[in-house]
């Protein structure tokens, strides 16, 4: 524990802990959503979403989508972010009561976009897909978590800055921005420009919401934690300066290689693959440099429940970043894009990556705030296998089925005739889709009795 | 390098201008919005179709742009920037869970568009669509009047060829069911008429045609091939009895020209982008064993056997 947990009350810590408690819930719904989306492209005539307007696959698509990057990741991350910026400055929130109406002001944003979402207002680009209000409220949620992270750390007495406060500034700006333009909100009636310029807009928020929003609250999170686990420094400052410098610089140029196959501009295309190639550098920086300050501390890391996420979330980071570089090749998106493929990619990302970091924040923070361990560590356990087992699975079943649609594709089979040869796999997902809503209803669980419970199970000898 | 907060946020306020200029506005501006050679404006009934599209969410299974390296549905003409100059917001996509609709028009019929929207199953027993029958008809016309509408001026030829066509089929049916199989037969081009199956029955033939009548063809021509599949309420002219073809002079050569053709103007689909030859003689082979009960399979002319063809009566 640090000075300042001395001066703080279980108080100060409720925006910190509604953000935990939303995150959890949401995992629940989001990840059901996903079941039923699983279980649509298996069996799309079961009668429990049959002719169901606001169960129908195509509207609980963007309901799933928007529910777990924005719910379940976003206020993971967002949460972490109100606690380690005042520790790592050695401040307090500037106010907690402002931090509390963010949680509430965050929910409403959620959970109003998801039911507009299945009432059918949708202004259909992806992730982008909320209407107008809902656009508006998220950036206020962000506004004032700009201003209320910024006061706090103006009034720190700690001079140098952690990288984490970097990471968790750059998102918020970059994501106050990324989602302002990309979601046209000058323009209320559809959100959106016309034609082409509107797909090359769309993916320069689609790649910069997961990219400037996911990834660098993702990454800083990850910064805080792993030090602290293992109670050494961190290997590199300088390493670290590239990692957040060129991380800005090549992670917003590269949407158009979800474009790379359109009539869009070449010169765009060739940008975004060069981008694309060039976020190794930016990747690599941070893995190096969490890999060399970790050496030969495996160990720690895993003994340690929040610390044991994180390293997955950075072990999927590994694999999403070098599979993302790879599949921005043109001869390689011959085979892969618009496939199944991209599905695998997306979920080790928002679900690997950002998603275990996110649980790992949560797991490792809650013990900080509430003063006494987990509710229990053994559930924390049990869902870091079942959501580990279900992600492997269902990234490996749908990487087997994209490249199945992609060769037969290529080789002139059409959509139709595919089908039938993906259904195994898909009926594959959906149980590991099962294992996933598992592993998201006993985190509910174990997160919301180590929040508001009394005290921990004594599975802890 | 001493990382202060005014760095962090002017900083990153200097990275994100250029990126946005570059990744957005140059595109933004240079991109020349000429309207291509098939662009023409939607009516309204038309964009409201579009809305109800967006609302749905169709474009997270379907795109709306054909690239070089495509076959299938629209594969005649790679998509353009110029086509896309009235869309906003874009529709492209981004899986292909569906085909691509980008020239959907006039590829089907209006009928056909109504009994898939019921239940893609009823007219493509094997898709994974959901139905969508809880649009109700107003907004299910509305969506078909879209549908019809992609792919621009290629679309209204397409659809004005499908209209010319409907009225002669129409009138055919209503004609009596000896009119109509003449009237069919005589739209099949002279040598294909009398052109028998060359390939000989075989259990393991039909049981691979019965594959593909399941997956293809059942919706419409119903199990016991008699053309009540669940389709038949919504499409007019109704899918074909196969049972009238008994003695009324079909061939091998006929059915497996009308399933690689199709029969535009009715809900009858081409299938020669999705069965390869052998599909289509087995498929056709299997109508006319199972259903029609007349099949001249292995029947002259069919020139030199082909080489697989292992002794079974009456193969030289
Ligand atoms: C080195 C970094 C990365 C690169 C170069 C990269 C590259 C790509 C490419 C090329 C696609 C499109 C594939 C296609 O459509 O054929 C894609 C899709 C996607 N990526 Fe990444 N990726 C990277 C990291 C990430 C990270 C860190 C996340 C999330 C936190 C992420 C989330 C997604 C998602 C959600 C999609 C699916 C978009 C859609 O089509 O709906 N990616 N990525
Ligand atoms: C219960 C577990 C889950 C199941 C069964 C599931 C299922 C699905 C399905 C069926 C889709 C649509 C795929 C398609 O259109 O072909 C989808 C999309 C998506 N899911 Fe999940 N999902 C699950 C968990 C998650 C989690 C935990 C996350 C992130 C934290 C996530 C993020 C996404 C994203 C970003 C997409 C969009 C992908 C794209 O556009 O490329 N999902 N999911």
């Amino acid at each position: 524990m640090t000075a300042l947990d001395s001066v703080l009350t279980s108080e100060d810590y409720r925006t910190v802990k509604g953000f935990f408690a939303s995150s959890a819930h949401w995992f629940v719904l989001a990840a059901l959503a996903g079941l039923f989306l699983a279980s649509a492209m298996v069996a799309p005539d079961f009668p429990l979403y049959k002719n169901v307007a606001w169960l129908v696959f195509s509207r609980l698509r963007p309901m799933h989508t928007n529910m777990m990057i924005f719910g379940f990741v976003g206020s993971a991350l967002l949460g972490s972010a109100y606690y380690y910026v005042p520790h790592l400055t050695r401040s307090p929130l500037r106010s907690p009561g402002m931090g509390r109406a963010v949680v509430w002001l965050w929910n409403l944003t959620v959970a109003s976009g998801t039911v507009t979402l299945a009432l059918g207002y949708t202004q259909s680009r992806e992730y982008a897909e909320w209407v107008w209000p809902v656009d508006i409220l998220l950036l206020v949620v962000f506004v004032l978590t700009f201003c209320n992270l910024l006061m706090t750390v103006l009034a720190r007495e700690e001079k140098l800055l952690y990288v984490s406060i970097w990471y968790a500034f750059g998102a918020m700006i970059f994501t106050f921005f990324i989602y302002f333009f990309g979601n046209a909100v000058w323009n209320p009636g559809t959100g959106a420009i016309t034609g082409m310029p509107d797909g090359i807009l769309a993916w320069f928020y689609g790649h910069g919401i997961v990219g400037l929003f996911l990834t660098p609250l993702g990454v800083g999170l990850a910064y805080y934690v792993i030090p602290i686990v293992i109670r050494a420094p961190l290997f590199s400052h300088a390493v670290s300066l590239i990692g957040f410098w060129t991380i800005l610089m090549f992670y917003p140029h590269i949407g158009t290689h979800h474009l790379l196959q359109t009539p869009a501009p070449t010169w765009l295309k060739i940008i975004a693959v060069t981008g694309s190639i060039g976020m190794l550098i930016p990747v690599l920086a941070v893995l190096i440099n969490l890999w060399l300050t970790m050496r030969g501390k495996l160990g720690q890391i895993h003994a340690d429940t929040g610390g044991k996420f994180v390293f997955a979330g950075l072990v999927w980071y590994l694999f999403v970043c070098v599979q993302g570089p790879f599949q921005s090749l043109p001869s390689v998106q011959t085979v892969t894009h618009l496939t199944n493929w991209v599905i695998g990619h997306s979920h080790i990302a928002v679900f690997g990556f950002a998603g275990f970091i996110g649980l790992g924040g949560i797991y490792f923070i809650t013990p900080r705030i509430t003063g006494r361990p987990l509710y229990s560590n053994k559930l924390a356990d049990i869902q870091y296998w079942l959501v580990l087992v279900g992600l492997s699975g269902f990234f490996l079943v749908l990487t087997a089925a994209g490249l199945i649609q992609g060769t037969g594709w290529l080789y002139g089979k059409t959509v139709y005739v595919i089908l039938p040869e993906l259904h195994v796999y898909w009926v594959w997902r959906l149980g590991f889709g099962v294992l996933i809503v598992s592993g998201a209803v006993v985190g509910l669980y174990n997160i919301m009795r180590s929040l508001y419970g009394s005290g921990a199970v004594g599975d802890e000898q | 390098m001493r990382m202060t907060l005014k760095l962090i946020i002017y900083g990153g306020l200097i990275v994100f201008a250029p990126v946005l200029f570059i990744s957005v506005i140059l595109p933004w501006v240079t991109i020349s919005e000429h309207p291509s050679d098939i662009f023409r404006s939607r009516s309204i009934l038309e964009n409201e179709g579009r809305a109800v599209y967006i609302e749905n969410g169709c474009t997270y299974c379907h795109t709306q742009f054909i690239r070089s390296i495509d076959w299938g549905l629209g594969a005649e003409r790679v998509a353009k920037s110029g086509d896309y100059v009235s869309e906003q917001p874009h529709l492209l996509g981004s899986e292909r869970t569906g085909p691509d609709l980008s020239q959907e028009g006039g590829e089907h019929p209006d009928d056909w568009h109504m009994a898939h929207y019921i239940n893609p199953r009823y007219v493509r027993p094997e898709s994974i669509m959901p139905a969508f029958e809880y649009l109700g008809k107003e907004k299910i016309r509305a969506l078909i009047a879209y549908k019809q509408a992609l792919g621009f001026k290629d679309a209204d030829f397409r659809i004005a060829r499908q209209r010319h066509w409907k009225a002669r089929a129409v009138e055919a049916y209503g004609s009596g069911p000896e009119k109509n199989v003449e009237w069919l037969h005589s739209m099949v081009p002279e040598p294909w008429r009398h052109l028998a199956n060359p390939y000989p029955t075989t259990e393991a033939g039909l049981r691979r045609g019965h594959r593909i009548y399941q997956g293809f063809c059942i919706g419409c021509h119903g199990p016991v091939g008699d053309g009540m599949g669940p389709a038949e309420p919504y499409l007019y002219p109704p899918p074909l009895n196969f049972t009238i073809l008994k003695d009324r002079g079909v061939s091998g050569g006929i059915l497996y020209y009308q399933i690689m053709n199709g029969i535009t103007g009715t809900a009858m689909p081409y299938f020669k982008r999705e069965l390869e030859s052998e599909k289509i003689w087995d498929v056709g082979n299997y109508v006319a064993v199972a259903f029609i009960g007349q099949s001249d399979a292995h029947g002259e002319p069919r020139g030199i056997d082909a080489a697989y063809l292992s002794p079974l009566p009456g193969v030289k």
